[in-house]
């Protein structure tokens, strides 16, 4: 649905994003993750077509968004990064005025009004004027006008800024259950969101992508060991030599979290809890936790992002 | 056309929430109501509009600035141009929107100063005709004011810059028929030419010529065709 290739951009001499080749298939929800000035933003925009690209190609449903832009603008809908709408509108009319744009006809204009104020949750809102609602509103009313024409594709650039938690989590629960009927492409430095609501996570860094994949898949691909949460119950300053002893463990770490308490790292593919937990009970020691630590899309977006190499 | 006629509505609307339609309105009519009220009142008065004409066309140039200053501007510098843009509309509706939005402001003002000739001809008897060839005149004045006002707005982000900017580009326009008296003949013809003062005059006299119309048509189309342009441009947002 989402088709680009070689897109680049330059703002003068500064480089946003650079040969940007990504695909994305119907019906997927995909996450573009990066950090502040990635190039989130501007390839968004290429996209959306309000920006031209300084070169490359890029379709939306099949539609070239530089020389078919108005079917391929037709079949998008955004919603901007901390969308500004008309302050002095009232939500309603706002609606109307995008539905007019989008060159709905009246009985469509009113059935799809319906939903998208009750699925935005923004029925109690709707006349009142955008520029005294919370942020967390305004979004909303965002998100209204980008599902409003019903759109094959959605863009969204960071939807769930200034929403509370509660909001968010039922976005992103909306964001689900488009899965499969919509393809939405949606941006965030938020990783946790990322893994929660995408099939597929795309990563940029400095405007060029640096990896792309499910969730799953990208944790996997940069995991170098295994790490196990182990937390003990003893006098002994020797636990964590004690620990090292144990055949397959390569490190012994504290967390920093109390104690008596260790990230054990052991080899790629090995289960040492059983060990563990025996070794443990046979020094007479009490086992208050053991768990293997996931490796979350945070620590594969730190080392794929990160430059300088940590100290040890 | 119905985008077109969406954009319109929606910054009539605007206008009509802001103070902005009525600050103008104010300013417009009062303004030219005080120049009335004082001409009409002398001994010497009499019942034609030539001096009126001239006056409102003058309060016209120094007030469609305001009314086009944050058409465009506006919508870049509060971001809105994104969601407004990203939509299937083309730049050309788009900007055509906004400008029927002003011309129907524009259209207002001039209907509510009828006020002025309908007076007059309680206590005289003024000759319609020209009164009407001076409204042609004042409203293709205002379509073009409107159309350059809209491309000063057009070029920058900032109001009030736009606002300035439209006015020194329209008394430019108005001011370049005075060049004509101090440079060479063939100079100072071109100058006359392209001089709003000097094609309102027929108007004013009741002359319906084709050549100000022509005129007065290609300057906005001038200037409307420059605001698409610059909206094309997107890298200087």
């Amino acid at each position: 649905m989402i088709h680009t290739e070689g897109l680049t951009k330059f703002y003068g001499n500064y480089r946003a994003i650079a040969d940007v080749s990504l695909h994305v298939d119907e019906g997927e929800i995909v996450a573009f993750l990066g950090p502040n000035a990635a190039g989130k933003t501007t390839t968004m925009r290429i996209l959306t077509s309000f920006l031209p690209p300084s070169s490359g190609t890029a379709t939306v449903a099949g539609h070239n968004v530089v020389d078919d832009s108005l079917e391929s603008r037709r079949c998008i809908g955004y919603l901007p990064e901390a969308a500004s709408l008309y302050a002095d509108m009232r939500v309603l009319q706002f609606l109307r005025f995008c539905a007019g744009l989008r060159g709905m006809g009246k009985a469509e204009t009113k059935e799809r009004l319906e939903y998208v104020l009750a699925t935005c949750g923004l029925e109690e809102r709707a006349s009142s004027i955008i520029g005294t609602l919370s942020l967390g509103y305004r979004q909303r009313v965002g998100l209204a006008q980008a599902l409003l024409h019903d759109p094959p594709v959605l863009i969204l650039d960071e939807p769930t800024v200034g929403l509370d938690p509660n909001q968010i989590r039922e976005f992103r629960n909306l964001i689900k259950s488009l899965a499969g009927d919509y393809t939405v492409m949606l941006s965030t430095h938020i990783l946790p969101e990322a893994q929660m609501t995408c099939q597929r996570v795309i990563i940029i860094n400095h405007g060029e992508i640096i990896a792309e994949d499910t969730p799953e898949a990208l944790t996997a691909q940069i995991r170098e060991a295994e790490t196990l949460y182990v937390a003990v119950q003893a006098e002994d300053e020797a636990i964590p030599r004690l620990l090292r002893d144990i055949p397959q463990v390569t490190a012994v770490r504290p967390t920093g979290d109390g104690k008596h308490i260790f990230h054990v790292d052991t080899e790629v593919g090995a289960d040492v809890r059983a060990e563990i937990a025996e070794f443990v009970v046979k020094k007479g020691w009490g086992l208050l936790e053991l768990r293997p630590v996931e490796m979350t899309l945070e620590d594969v977006f730190r080392e794929l992002t990160t430059e300088e190499e940590e100290p040890e | 056309m119905r985008k077109v006629l969406t954009i319109a509505g929606k910054e009539l609307r605007s206008y009509f929430v802001s103070p902005m339609a009525y600050v103008v309105l104010v300013f417009f009519l009062g303004i030219c109501g005080l120049i009335f009220a004082l001409t009409i009142g002398t001994p010497q008065a009499r019942a034609d509009m030539r001096g009126m004409f001239h006056t409102m066309v003058f309060v016209a140039l120094m007030l469609t600035p305001i009314l086009t200053m944050g058409l465009l501007s506006q919508e870049r510098s509060s971001g809105s141009m994104e969601m407004l843009m990203t939509n299937p509309v083309r730049d050309l509706e788009v900007v055509l929107g906004k400008y029927l939005a002003a011309v129907g402001m524009f259209a207002l003002l001039c209907i509510i100063s009828l006020e002025f000739p309908l007076i007059m001809s309680k206590y005289g008897d003024p000759d319609w005709g020209a009164i009407w060839s001076g409204y042609l005149g004042l409203f293709m004045a205002g379509m073009a004011f409107i159309a350059l006002g809209l491309f000063a707005s057009s070029l920058t982000s900032n109001q009030i810059a736009a606002a300035i900017l439209g006015a020194f580009i329209l008394l430019f326009f108005w001011l370049i028929g005075w060049l004509s008296y101090s440079v060479s003949q063939g100079l100072g013809d071109i100058a006359k030419h392209i001089s709003i003062f000097e094609n309102f005059q027929d108007f004013e006299k009741g002359i319906i010529d084709s050549t100000p119309i022509i005129y007065f048509l290609s300057l906005t189309a001038f200037a409307l065709f420059m605001t698409v342009r610059t909206l094309e441009n997107r890298r200087m947002i």
